[in-house]
């Protein structure tokens, strides 16, 4: 992983398109704005990966066989 | 047509939706088709490249739920359309998770849109959604004489 130091106004460029800016620090919290196309999808992480383990939880079993037992 | 509810199945062909962001978990898997059962109206959303990835959908139900969620221009965009007119919303139903009831998925909605034949999992941040929201009783085993 890179790891980059920067202070608040600062920025950091990812390709061409995306720039990501440092607003604030306090107490441990950072706020960065990020400017990006409209066609990257930026989620929290921890909510995506929420996401992530519930779509596979919902696929544990066999869903048709579950609809067909449903009546 | 198996169902009047729905014109996303056929019984004499599948069709294939494209999902170009995929499924949550599922990155590889862009596309899908719908299996309906015949009974009530869920619906079984299976991947084509994931057999494995099958999910069980239910209708949004705007009396529970409220409206469905507002799409940005990109994601009309990524649905091939211009406005709403014509999508379908649905919750991710888990059967697996809980004995006793069957929960929703309320912070990622799947919307289709049939004439396209285009859809994406909507992710919502308000952190007050459920993952696992209460969404019906699990069906009762058949009585043996």
């Amino acid at each position: 992983m890179m790891v980059i130091r920067r202070k608040v106004g600062q920025a950091i460029r990812i390709r061409d398109d995306i720039r990501i800016v440092i607003h604030e620090i306090r107490h441990g919290v950072v706020r960065f704005g990020i400017e990006a196309p409209d066609d990257v999808a930026v989620h929290r992480l921890e909510v995506y990966e929420q996401i992530q383990q519930e779509n596979k939880a919902a696929i544990q079993g066999d869903a048709l066989a579950w609809l067909k037992a449903r009546g | 047509m198996l169902a009047t509810k729905t014109s996303i199945t056929s019984n004499n062909h599948v069709r294939e939706f494209t999902f170009p962001r995929g499924i949550a978990g599922f990155p590889g898997a862009t596309r899908f088709a719908f299996i309906y059962e015949g009974k009530g109206n869920l619906l079984c959303l299976q991947s084509i490249d994931q057999p494995e990835a099958a999910f069980i959908l239910a209708p949004w139900d705007t009396t529970r739920l409220g409206q469905v969620p507002t799409l940005s221009t990109e994601q009309y965009e990524c649905l091939n359309i211009t406005n709403a007119q014509g999508l379908r919303w649905f919750v991710v139903l888990n059967p697996f998770a809980d004995k006793t009831w069957v929960t929703a998925n309320l912070k990622a909605p799947i919307v289709i849109c049939e004439s396209e034949q285009t859809g994406l999992q909507y992710i919502r941040n308000q952190p007050q959604l459920h993952l696992r929201f209460k969404w019906m009783k699990q069906p009762q085993p058949a009585c043996r004489a």
